[in-house]
Formats: C-alpha cells, structure tokens, sequence
C-alpha cells in the first residue's frame, strides 16, 4: 500500500471565517485508489476542511484558508490554478441535498456535463442511468426521471446528489456524511460504490458512523477542535490508536 | 377546565376580529370591480374592440386604436424594459456587495417612489420637446422607466431567495459562475421572474400620467412610433371628462376592459409558468 502514488498532498491547511479558526493546520496525504475517512465530534471543522479542497470555502462571505494542498504535484491554491478547472477533477457531495430547483431527475444528474457542453442524447441518458444505478436510486426513479429533482425524499435527494457528482467523474471526490440521511440498505450500497470508485478514484469522506470508516476506509483521519489528532491506516486507528483522545473518541467516552 | 375555555373563547374572538380585518382589506377590491363589471359591462357593445371614435356628437364607434395603441405601447416599454431590469437584478443579487450595486439600488428605490407624472414630464423633456411632437415613443419609454425599477428589484428579491447551497452545488460540479446562475438559478426560478416581470407590465398598462404628455392621444389608428398614439387609460380618462353621455358610456366600457386585460395579466402570469396551480384553481371553483 506504500508503495501508491500520493494524488492529494495537503500541507499545513488552515481555515478562518472571519477571525473564527476553524481549521488549524492539518496535513496529510492520499494516495491514488484508496478510500479516507474523516472522523471527530460535530462543530470540529470536517465540512470546513473538505471544503478548502475544492475550494468553495472561499465562496463563503469572510472566509479564507491558508497552506497547500497538492493535486498531482500542482498547488490548487496557486494563483495560476482556475477553481473551475480545479472542481471539474475534484467533485463534492454536500452534507445537505441540495438538488437543483425545477430540473428534472433526469437533468439533474446530467446538467454538469450539459454545462460543459455534452449534448448528445443517447450519451447524457447512458450517464444518467449510470450514475443512478451506481448511487442506488435507478430502481426508485426510472419512471419518473422528468419529475422535479426536488419532488424526491429526503435520501433520495441525497443519493441524486450522489450520482449528480459522479456524472462529471471526477479523479478525487469529497464526500460530506454521504450516508447520514439513508436507511441501512441505501448506506450498505453507497459503501459498495465507495469500494467500486476506489478502482480508480481517491475519494475522502466525512462520517460520524465508526463503523463504516472501519469497514470502507482504507485510512483515516481525526480531527478534533480544528486540529488533525491523528492520521492513518483504519485497522491502526480503530483497533489500536497512539492518542488517547482519539481512543476515548471512537470508544464513545465523548463526543 | 375554566382556563381552557377562557382561552378558545379568547382565541376565537381574535380569529373573528382577523377575519373582519381581512374582509375590510378586500371591500375596496371587491366595490370597484363589481361597480365596474355592472356599469362597463353593460356598455360593453362589440362595437367598442372593432371601431374608431366617431365624429363628436355621434352616438356610436369604439376604442379599437386605444386598444391597439396600449397594447403597442407597453409591448414597445417592455421590450425596453423586461431584459434591462433582468440584468440588473441578477446583477444585484448576485454580484451585489460594491458601492455600484448600493447606488443601482438605491436608485431603483426612489424610481419606484417617484409619481408617474414626474416620469411623463420626464419622457416629455427627452424626447417630446426635441422632436417637437408627442409620440408613441415617448409614452413607450415612460412607461419603461416604469417598469425598470419594479423588474429590478423583483427579480433581484426572487434570485436572493435561493439558498447559498444550491449556488455552491453548481459550482462544485467546475462550472463556471455565468453558467451556474444563468442556467440553474435563473432557470430553477423562471416562472418566478415571469410571475415578477408580468406583474410590473401590468401595473405599467394602466397608468394614465406618463401618457399625457407623451403618447397624448388621437382618434384614429396609427402604428408610427413617432407619432400621438391613444391608449386605453388616455381614452377613458377623455372621453370620462367630456359632456357626451355616449363617450361617457363609452369611458365605463373601456374601464371595464382595462381592469380585464390587467386582471388577466395577472392570473395569466401565475399560471402561465405554472400549469399545476391552474389545474388547482379550476379544480377548486369547480367544485
Ligand atoms: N458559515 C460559517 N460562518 C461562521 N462559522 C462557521 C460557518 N460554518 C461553520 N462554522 C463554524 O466552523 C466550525 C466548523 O464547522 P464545520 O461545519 O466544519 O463542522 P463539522 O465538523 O462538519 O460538524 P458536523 O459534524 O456537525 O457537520 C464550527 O464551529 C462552526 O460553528
Ligand atoms: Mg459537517
């Protein structure tokens, strides 16, 4: 597992809103194909920091972040680097569905490579049904594809959210509590397209479930109060952490 | 028990005083449309939406050209109008923090607040004088500044209401921010800014002030911009003032209409762009 290429190299990453510091100097690294949890207690900075990485945080009225994050070699903070470019290779699903009012199902899905400029039918319905299958929403949409995204429950927001972020294909994919809104058997298949992406993606996402950073990720972080506490392979993490913060987290004694 | 009581008393006796409040709001609405539909309705002949006025003194004729002529106008005003006022208000929902946008908007706040009649001697001073002659031009284009303001700043309210997620969604697939709000805000909230857009143009169809100076009037057709054109607020308002009864009829008939056409603007604009309330609607006054 060593011996992989590192896609996403995070250095020193520090995030403020306003004078807030919110996320205080966090570095790691990700290597290609591999799966990475984020951890730690609610208010800690996760959705801040996953957010720097594709750079929407600074979308935020006050807010800015210092530090490097190195996609391939190339500091996505760089001036020279477009953040439009930039998300088009790192993709986002939001803690929150977020759905695009008054589009279809159907459009929702394909409306980024729309966007970009994809206009041939057969290929965007090909995508979309793709992308709705591998997000465990095929079977509960197929036939009402034209209705509004936002006629959907609240999961299957989520999960049309899911595969509105796979149809761009992004090589790295940030993913914010993917899972917290589905029932178990909509969980247990998002996993399975998180081991399915790993094939040939890096993806990094935010859970407060243990037991599912134990059994998707390869690696995993925890961050505490904007701070990374400690950073590595899951099976050291969950069974046999160096911090002791970190043991009486994922052993419940708080947080 | 006794406290219970007290407070459905309590609370029925506020709803029936909201209710009268309510009733109070809606009295003026329902008295001038239901003296008009009896009045203009009766003097309602077809007459009225396919002749010219008649020679003065004649019974008969209608109001075809101020018909055509209000038509013209706000079409022409809105055309002028509607893509301006759309540019700024997106400009000012969503690029709206810098000193340009504080003065665009408070701009469009005192327009709104200005009497039309400050408009129309406005349109008058530009391009009335200079061409020494009243024109459709001119009533067209007081009748945009009209609109401008109030297409500004509904749809800038209407595009402020969509949450900050749905911005960040956009951009987080790397589409641009022109694409994001052009082709998702914009477009996730159309029937909305239609909604808001006609609501403007008909607010504009019934002004009388700008046109008196600008538009002014006349008793025939005419499709030239740059000459008086009549329309229907102008033509009543005329034929109201005069000593004829059958102009005076003729005034109730053309109110009637004005009040139709700005009603039906109205609804049209709600459900136009929204098939789902009218199905509701027909189905409530059916049942
Ligand atoms: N828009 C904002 N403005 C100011 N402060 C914010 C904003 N968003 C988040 N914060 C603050 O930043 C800190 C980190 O928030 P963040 O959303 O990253 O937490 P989180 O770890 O994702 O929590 P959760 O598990 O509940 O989602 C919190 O203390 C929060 O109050
Ligand atoms: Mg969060």
């Amino acid at each position: 597992m060593t011996s992989k290429k590192n896609v996403l190299e995070v250095k020193n990453l520090q995030a403020w809103f306003g004078k807030f510091h919110a996320v205080k100097g966090v570095s790691t690294d990700y290597p290609e194909k591999s799966i990475t949890a984020i951890i730690g207690p609610s208010g800690c900075g996760k959705s801040t920091y996953l957010r720097c990485l594709n750079r929407i945080h600074e979308e935020v009225p006050g807010a800015r972040s210092s530090g490097q994050a190195l996609l391939l070699g190339q500091d996505i903070f760089a001036p020279e680097v477009d953040p439009v470019e930039l998300r088009q290779n790192i993709g986002m699903v939001f803690q929150k569905p977020n759905p695009f009012p008054a589009l279809s199902i159907f459009e929702n899905v394909v409306v980024g490579l729309k966007l970009q400029g994809i206009k041939n039918k057969a290929k965007l319905l090909e995508t979309a049904e793709r992308c709705l299958r591998k997000a465990a929403l095929w079977e509960e949409v197929k036939d009402k594809l034209h209705q509004q995204g936002t006629s959907l429950s609240g999961g299957q927001q989520q999960r049309l959210c899911i595969a509105r972020a796979l149809a761009v294909n992004p090589p790295v994919l940030l993913m914010d509590e993917p899972t917290s809104a589905l029932d178990p058997i909509a969980s247990a298949k998002i996993e399975e397209l998180m081991q399915d992406l790993k094939e040939d993606f890096t993806v990094i996402v935010v859970t407060h479930n243990m037991q599912q950073a134990a059994r998707v990720a390869d690696y995993t972080s925890f961050l505490m109060l904007g701070e990374l506490v400690e950073h590595g392979p899951s099976e050291i993490i969950f069974t046999n952490p160096k911090q002791s913060k970190t043991e009486d987290y994922i052993t419940g004694r708080f947080g | 028990m006794n406290q219970f009581k007290f407070r459905k008393v309590r609370n029925k006796l506020f709803l029936f005083s909201l209710s009268i409040a309510a009733v109070v709001c809606l009295a003026p609405l329902i008295m001038v449309t239901s003296f008009m539909l009896q009045k203009g309705a009766a003097s309602l002949d077809l007459d009225f939406f396919t002749k010219l006025p008649v020679p003065v003194g004649e019974a008969g004729g209608g109001m075809l050209h101020a018909i055509l002529g209000t038509i013209y106008m706000v079409t022409l005003g809105s055309l002028m109008a509607v893509p301006l006022g759309l540019i700024g208000g997106i400009y000012l929902s969503e690029y709206g923090k810098g000193g340009i946008s504080k003065a665009l908007r408070l701009a469009t706040d005192v327009m709104t607040g200005i009497p039309s009649i400050i408009i129309g001697i406005f349109a008058y001073i530009l391009l009335v004088v200079p061409f020494k002659s009243f024109s459709a031009l001119s009533g067209a284009v007081a009748l945009a500044i009209i609109i401008l303001p109030v297409v500004i700043r509904s749809s800038e309210e209407i595009l402020k209401l969509v949450p900050k997620h749905i911005r960040e969604a956009g951009l987080a697939l790397g589409l641009p921010r022109w694409k994001v709000i052009l082709f998702i805000i914009v477009r996730g909230n159309l029937s909305a800014l239609f909604t808001g857009v006609m609501l403007a143009i008909a607010r504009a169809s019934g002004e009388t002030a700008p046109l008196l100076f600008t538009a002014f009037g006349n008793m025939y057709l005419s499709y030239s911009p740059m000459e008086p054109m009549a329309s229907l607020p102008v033509q009543i308002y005329t034929y109201a003032i005069s000593p004829f009864e059958d102009w005076q009829r003729q005034s109730w008939a053309g109110a009637f209409v004005l009040i139709i056409l700005v009603i039906g603007v109205n609804l049209g604009a709600r459900f136009l762009m929204n098939p789902k309330a009218l199905k509701n609607f027909l189905k409530r006054s059916s049942s």
